[in-house]
């Protein structure tokens, strides 16, 4: 078995995974709530908290598994991209853990983290494919064509998805983070009340400043009542904007790559 | 008894490898090849990672990427290795290799960490109490030298291994040991939230 540790922002997860794929335990302790009062995440408020978490993380994993450290063949940790002083205590204690039991440590890049994802059990899928990775931390397209293979086709130049949703949120008043909370009040609103345009970047780059921009302005615009009836529609139409430029995107790389298989 | 003992809390990263009161071998450099280091100790003692006995750990204060790095370092090996380990301040340890000086950390931001009635501190240099005729050791004594001196301070010449946190004090401060995940880092400031 694998252990895998990954410390890059502001989740501190470890898992243990077979070699055929097959996760035995995942744990993920997400410190949002610790960040929530700063509007986003605070570099050396994650990193302290990193530290008190990562040796717990790995025993609640090994437990979950019902395992020991004397079951793992090898450990694999995020090098990085990501927060540097973050990176460093998942780095040091996965390299202490492999030290001291003569076991291999490999460091992994936190994309290709993402992309291998795709490849656990259940359902494992195969390259090639286009992957289309969109979180808080990233918006981007891969040209994922082996295993050991991807090619960056673009990336946001700004603002990932997933912070366009939470500084959306923070705009009609719901909070930090409230990506999921733009969604749920999404689903009542209308998302053409309103056209948000989503700025075009040649090539298959991402753009999501403007998009915040007309927001700001939109709310601007109306007094607080006006907000708060109208928040639904704002939400939907936001939402809508940001979803029709993903979707554009994923289809003009899969014209330009000639792929059969989207992975999002 | 076989003690490891590292502190990385300053630019000057130590550490040791202790045998009850012998030091088997001690070595500088800096925080992210501590593992390196330990594994030279090891090897040059003829020693293996399951003989160890007790973590002795710095606590800083000092940088708080290189504090968190030897405590990351430490929970790792006492998960692994089933050890129990005890903190010991970056500035008490300096204080044990320079009998009678006053330790003093670089904090960086104008300030030093140092003990003031014993108790450590974030201070500007200039407030730290001195004794007419103090040795002021450590890389804050290093960096304002030419303030303490002008206070009437005296600080060794810069080569000065007084001026060095060496880890065989870690180990022999190291007092009750207990589980390494309940060893605090000594930050001594809030972080800074203006992201
Ligand atoms: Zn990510």
């Amino acid at each position: 078995m694998i252990l895998g540790i990954e410390t890059s922002c502001d989740e501190t997860a470890a898992a243990l995974v077979t070699g055929g794929g097959e996760i035995r335990a995942s744990v993920v302790s997400s410190q949002a709530e610790l960040h929530a009062p700063y509007g986003g995440v605070v570099p050396e408020v994650a990193s302290r908290r990193h530290l008190e978490l990562v040796t717990p993380v790995i025993r609640e994993t090994l437990a979950g598994a019902g395992a020991t450290l004397d079951d793992v063949e090898a450990v694999a940790v995020t090098q990085g991209p990501g927060l540097i002083g973050a990176l460093l205590v998942g780095v040091a204690a996965a390299k202490a853990i492999a030290w001291s039991r003569r076991l291999p440590l490999v460091p992994v890049d936190h994309l290709d983290g993402h992309v291998a994802s795709l490849y656990l059990q259940p359902e494992p899928l195969e390259p090639p494919f286009l992957c289309l990775l969109a979180s808080g931390g990233h918006t981007m397209l891969l040209d994922v064509r082996s295993y050991t293979d991807r090619v960056l086709l673009g990336s946001t130049l700004d603002d990932a998805a997933g912070e366009a949703f939470d500084k959306g949120a923070r705009l009609l008043g719901l909070g930090y983070p409230g990506g999921r909370e733009i969604d749920r009040l999404a689903g009542e609103g209308d998302g053409g009340a309103y056209d948000f345009p989503v700025a075009r970047v040649p090539g298959l780059d991402f753009s999501f400043s403007g998009l915040k921009t007309a927001l700001l302005y939109a709310v601007r615009d109306l007094d607080a009542d006006a907000v708060a009836a109208r928040r639904a529609d704002l939400a939907a139409s936001y939402q809508h904007a940001i979803v029709r430029a993903l979707v554009e995107r994923v289809r003009q790389a899969a014209e330009r790559t000639g792929s059969e298989r989207i992975a999002i | 008894m076989l003690t490891l003992a590292f502190d990385t809390a300053t630019a000057d990263a130590t550490s040791a490898l202790v045998d009850a009161d012998e030091v088997l071998a001690e070595r500088h450099s800096r925080a992210q090849t501590l593992l390196e280091d330990v594994d030279a100790l090891l090897r040059q003692a003829g020693a293996h990672p399951r003989d160890l006995d007790l973590l002795a750990v710095g606590l800083g204060p000092g940088s708080f990427t290189g504090t968190r790095i030897g405590l990351a370092v430490a929970r790792g090996l006492a998960l692994s290795l089933d050890l129990p380990g005890a903190g010991v301040s970056t500035l008490a340890a300096l204080a044990a290799g320079a009998p009678g000086a006053v330790p003093v950390v670089d904090a960086k931001r104008r300030e030093v960490f140092a003990l003031v009635d014993g108790e450590p501190r974030v201070l500007a240099p200039a407030e730290l109490p001195l004794e007419p005729g103090a040795i002021c050791v450590g890389d804050g004594a290093r960096r304002y030298r030419a303030l303490f001196e002008e206070r009437g301070a005296l600080v060794p010449p810069d080569g000065d291994e007084r001026h060095l946190p060496r880890a065989r004090f870690h180990a022999r401060l190291a007092g009750r040991a207990g589980p390494v995940e309940e060893l605090e880092p000594l930050y001594l400031r809030v972080p800074d939230v203006d992201a």
